[in-house]
């Protein structure tokens, strides 16, 4: 992947409101909870900053690319910040019990992973050229 | 037919222009022709220059090659200009003097990989014409449009014209000239993909024609990868969603590979090929099996029917014609190996030619002609196997001239040679200069091991579809060609096992690199072999002597080398763009070839230097076509609907299921 800003924005909106959306709907009737809701809407949000920092990493790499490795190691990230912020800072009012919020949030990552190497690239097929832009 | 050393022949035969006294003749190739005593046919006549044209083999085909000479060389009627590919039954002119061309039966010129495959009994009059036909039996059907006299004017003398009006044009053939919407010439790799495209776009099998020499569109290809020691089970330096079967690069070769091994219950190997991918590029970078890709093409093109799209012939000239389209004039080559002169209409063209040839450094050019041995000093995609026949018979010493990804798999060839034979074989790597420090662009920079530079592909990846494909695509035509040479240049893939092979061979002694300009190369008088006189650069002057040299700088990538390219830049006064190529839009249409509604597409190595950077990739091939029938779809061009969502997703589902477009 080689992502640029607007991609990585882009990608990230679509997907979080898609398949993202479908699995927190998931885990909020499981639960009982709207707070899964507020968790996707937070990590949605958090992302367009975070994907400010990652665009600036990729220039440092020859290939100005992004690893699948790097993609993983980001979720790992996105979410022990998440996890002070709902936590430490109660941000969003109700923290959730940590192993539902653990579950959710793997889930949420897996499903977004996921499309982004597959769902993408059949739906949007200049996609893979435009730096994760699927829209014009 | 072959001569006591193996060589192809080819037959002349010609008149006197005076006399008109009748000559034949067969002679081996390289065939040199020139009013000086030294050539294979001296021509006494003062309009044939002192040495006029060469012809020889390369990669199985014949090559006609102006020798600069001041008087003008002529095929079929048109100029030839530095060189072009003759073919069984050409008329070659030269000065007063005309020759038939003739490939004798069984000639190794014609030898492709497609020809091995078949029985002798098979190979006929011209073997690799019949060993294609053999392979696609049933040719499209076509009405003879001109008769193939043999002396005919062809391409027409209406082709002089800029812009060729229909009727006049239908009034000299006398007969209703073909027509067709799309029109691929090449039928290459870079062919079949954009058709491919028209097609997942909504464009009918019948509304296409490709034109080219091989039945496969990958045939040229693979040739080149076999001469270069990649064979069908070694991988090629490509990405794993660079798919010329799938226009999403979805599943990749990576997955799919995946899936074959564990649905053959070699989950090991299933995990092993998923954890590469997971961390490429961090450990090694995942690419494709040679024979996993063409099998992948081979299904593709039963898929949309690739044999009856194709026709096996070769593009003389494209002209615009007065109702804003383009009349194309080729030679169909028949089953049986003779050639028929068509044309053809079409409001939509597309051109990928592909590599005009080999390209050899000028010093090792110079030691071909001057000693006629092609044997020993040979390029890396030449087919050049008993070099290492011979190697693992008696050993040697191999001298290897460029430092690039063939180069890498030479001398891991060498190795294997080595290995197997447990001769003594050794390798000089001679380079130009030393390499410390890799290339910097922007805030990063590439990696350099043992003077060897590393880039998994040979563009940065974003070049191909991500932040630096923009930056090329939105810079003006000499900023894109200073952003490819710092992006571009001499690299190699960071392969592993690439990596410790230099580093043992240096340690053990039986791989070492030296620095320098070669001064000249001869034959070494004591010993017999080769001697590459080359001035260190500590200034010291030394003599590397080899059994053998192979030239690993690559192919020869200009557009003059290429006869259609050349007649029609020079016809139609075409611009270039920073490199000297095509120069394109960003959509890929050439530039001052649109003819009303009609338009010429262009994609692969002759668009080097234009919007894209690895054009000469499958991706890029994928990128270059996905553009040109968007494009095309914006102009309501016929058969096309726009690609997206559902209809992206229903036709993914038809490749899945192997179902036609």
């Amino acid at each position: 992947m080689t992502p640029t800003l607007r991609g990585r924005w882009q990608s990230r909106l679509f997907l979080m409101g898609t398949l993202g959306f479908l699995v927190t709907i998931f885990f909020m009737i499981v639960f009982g909870s709207i707070a899964p809701f507020y968790l996707l809407v937070l990590v949605t949000v958090l992302g367009f900053f975070w994907d400010i920092v990652y665009t600036l990493i990729q220039k440092w790499r020859w290939d100005h690319d992004w690893p699948p490795a790097f993609q993983l190691g980001a979720g790992i990230w996105e979410m022990i910040v998440l996890a002070a912020l709902v936590y430490g800072a109660d941000i969003i009012g109700m923290a959730p019990r940590p192993d539902q919020f653990l579950l959710h949030y793997s889930a949420v990552w897996l499903a977004v992973f996921a499309g982004s190497q597959s769902l993408m690239r059949l739906v949007f097929p200049r996609w893979r050229y435009n730096g994760g832009q699927w829209l014009s | 037919m072959y001569n006591s050393s193996n060589q192809p022949l080819i037959n002349l035969a010609w008149h006197h222009p005076h006399t008109g006294q009748r000559r034949m003749m067969s002679a081996a190739l390289p065939v040199t022709i020139g009013r000086a005593a030294d050539n294979s046919i001296p021509l006494d006549s003062k309009f044939v220059s002192a040495h006029h044209v060469r012809l020889e083999e390369r990669q199985g085909e014949v090559f006609v090659i102006d020798m600069g000479s001041r008087n003008s060389v002529r095929l079929n009627n048109n100029d030839v200009s530095d060189e072009s590919v003759v073919f069984h039954g050409d008329q070659l002119q030269i000065g007063p003097f005309t020759f038939s061309l003739e490939i004798p039966e069984n000639s190794s010129v014609l030898a492709g990989p497609a020809t091995q495959l078949l029985p002798t009994s098979q190979i006929q009059r011209v073997a690799k014409m019949t060993a294609h036909a053999a392979v696609t039996p049933v040719l499209p059907h076509q009405q003879p449009l001109i008769r193939d006299t043999g002396t005919a004017d062809f391409p027409p003398a209406i082709f002089r014209k800029k812009i060729v009006p229909v009727d006049m044009l239908t009034r000299i053939v006398g007969e209703q000239i073909e027509e067709t919407s799309y029109l691929a010439i090449g039928g290459g790799l870079g062919s079949f993909v954009w058709v491919d495209h028209l097609m997942v776009y909504g464009v009918k099998r019948q509304d296409i024609v490709s034109i080219g020499f091989e039945p496969k569109p990958y045939g040229r290809y693979r040739r080149l990868c076999r001469n270069s020691q990649i064979p069908d089970h070694e991988r090629l330096r490509s990405n794993s969603d660079s798919c010329p079967d799938n226009l999403w690069g979805w599943p990749g070769y990576a997955v799919r590979e995946i899936w074959d091994n564990t649905s053959h219950g070699r989950l090991g190997q299933a995990a092993r090929i998923g954890w590469q991918i997971f961390n490429e590029p961090l450990v090694q970078t995942y690419t494709p099996k040679a024979g996993v890709v063409f099998d992948s093409i081979d299904q593709e093109a039963a898929r949309i029917g690739w044999d009856k799209i194709w026709r096996h012939g070769r593009v003389r000239a494209v002209r615009k014609t007065d109702d804003g389209r383009y009349v194309v004039a080729y030679s169909l080559i028949k089953p049986d190996g003779s050639t028929e002169h068509k044309l053809i209409l079409a409001q939509f063209v597309h051109l990928a030619v592909g590599y005009p040839g080999v390209r050899f450094l000028s010093d090792l050019q110079e030691y071909r002609e001057k000693t006629g041995d092609f044997h020993h000093v040979v390029n890396a995609y030449e087919k050049h196997d008993e070099v290492y026949d011979h190697l693992e018979q008696y050993g040697g010493t191999v001298l290897i001239r460029g430092r690039g990804i063939v180069a890498s798999r030479i001398i891991q060839r060498i190795q294997e040679a080595r290995e197997r034979s447990g001769r003594d074989i050794r390798i000089i790597h001679l380079m130009r200069s030393p390499n410390t420090e890799g290339q910097k662009a922007g805030l990063a920079q590439r990696a350099v091991d043992n003077h060897w530079e590393f880039q998994p592909f040979n563009w940065p990846k974003a070049a191909w579809g991500g932040d630096l494909r923009k930056k090329l695509e939105n810079a003006n035509t000499k900023t894109r060609a200073e952003l490819l040479d710092q992006w571009g240049g001499t690299t190699t893939a960071d392969r592993l096992d690439w990596r410790d092979m230099v580093r043992e061979g240096l340690t053990a002694g039986w791989y070492s690199i030296y620095f320098g300009t070669v001064l000249d190369v001869r034959p070494h008088k004591k010993t017999g072999q080769i001697a590459t006189k080359v001035m260190q650069n500590h200034g010291e002057v030394a003599l590397a002597v080899a059994d053998y040299i192979v030239d690993a700088t690559g192919l020869e990538a200009g557009i003059e080398g290429n006869a259609l390219l050349k007649d029609l830049v020079t016809h139609y006064d075409l611009p270039r763009n920073g490199k000297g190529r095509l120069k394109v839009t960003n959509d890929f249409a050439l530039i001052d070839m649109d003819n009303g509604r009609g338009q010429i597409y262009a994609s692969g190595i002759s668009t080097l230097g234009g919007p894209f950077a690895a054009v000469d990739s499958f991706l890029g091939l994928q990128y270059a076509a996905l553009r040109s029938v968007d494009n095309l779809t914006a102009q309501n061009a016929p058969g096309l609907r726009r690609l997206n969502g559902l209809r992206s997703l229903n036709q993914w589902t038809r490749w899945a299921r192997g179902v036609q477009p």
